[in-house]
């Protein structure tokens, strides 16, 4: 099924179009590391924030309010990026373990943030109310920091599989 | 000796073969590489943003600076480590690379331009909008890097 999709993919105009540009392929990927660049840090410096014991700098609440739209237009420009060299290439990304195991680890991604902003919004600190509210996220910026390196890697590996 | 000769004696030496000829090592120095060259370029361009204008201009300049060129430094040496050992492995392939000198040159530059502007920092404003050199400064940095990224990019493709 997922073969006959690709096989119709690969034979369209769009697709054949792109695939014999030699420039095209190297130039998407180009946008989608610089956008990748920007959502990764941005977390990082986010999620570090929140695991850094010692209170220096803009309070975690105030950093995701400014960055977490900045991660969300940059995850568009991630999803059109790639969706334009799942066009190009269909049977090198869609047939890949890898990169379904990528899809996954970007959902997570996504759910994770989208859940540390709001909980941040409740409480900006991720103190003041419980010590369990403080684990949690403690535990969802550690998790948020692992997805980031494990997708860098099934990016990366996608071309290895 | 020459530039060539040079790169075929570091191929030859026990790490650079023992990552050529491993299944599993080129990719997980890439990996590292990459990870590293997405946190400098997503550190650098915050900062050049904050320059040119565009982003973060709320934020005093020292604090920002204070919070990110940690990352950008720390994340450079893992790059660069990365690097050479990726270039050690097929040194001899990389040195003639159109691309990959284009990265080298362009690296040069993007660091001349930081000294530069580094040099000259301590007196920028704190707040508000930063004078035409800073934002000549950060949108130089910004072209060079995307630069940097594109021409790395190109590197996997002709060698």
């Amino acid at each position: 099924m997922v073969e006959r999709f690709c096989d119709w993919l690969s034979n369209t105009r769009i697709s054949q179009l792109f695939s014999g540009a030699d420039w095209f392929v190297p130039a998407v990927q180009t946008v989608h590391i610089l956008a990748m660049s920007i959502v990764v840090t941005l977390l990082a410096i986010l999620n570090f924030r929140i695991l850094r014991t010692k209170i220096t700098g803009p309070a975690p609440d105030t950093l995701a309010a400014n960055y977490v739209p900045v991660i969300w237009i940059f995850l568009m420009v991630l999803f059109i990026t790639g969706a334009l060299l799942t066009i190009t290439e269909p049977a090198r990304e869609l047939l890949s373990k890898v990169f379904r195991v990528k899809m996954l680890l970007v959902i997570a991604l996504i759910a994770s943030t989208a859940l540390l902003r709001a909980t941040l919004h409740r409480d900006s600190h991720l103190r003041i109310n419980s010590a369990r509210r403080r684990i949690m996220g403690r535990a969802l910026a550690i998790t948020i920091l692992v997805l980031c390196v494990a997708i860098v890697a099934a990016g990366r590996l996608i071309a290895y599989a | 000796m020459t530039g060539i000769q040079i790169a075929e004696a570091l191929e030859r030496t026990p790490l650079a073969v023992a990552i050529a000829k491993s299944i599993w090592l080129f990719p997980l120095i890439e990996t590292l590489h990459v990870l590293g060259l997405i946190l400098v370029v997503g550190s650098v361009a915050i900062l050049d943003v904050r320059l040119l204008g565009l982003g973060n201009i709320h934020r005093p300049l020292n604090d920002l600076m204070r919070s990110v060129l940690p990352w950008t430094w720390s994340s450079f040496v893992v790059a660069a480590i990365c690097g050479a050992l990726l270039f050690s492995s097929k040194a001899s392939t990389y040195y003639v690379n159109v691309p990959f000198r284009v990265k080298f040159v362009c690296l040069g530059l993007a660091a001349a331009n930081m000294i530069a502007f580094h040099s000259r920092s301590h007196d920028l404003p704190n707040f508000g909008p930063t004078p035409m050199r800073a934002r000549i400064a950060g949108a130089i940095s910004l072209l060079l890097w995307l630069a940097i990224v594109s021409t790395g990019r190109w590197i996997g493709f002709t060698t």
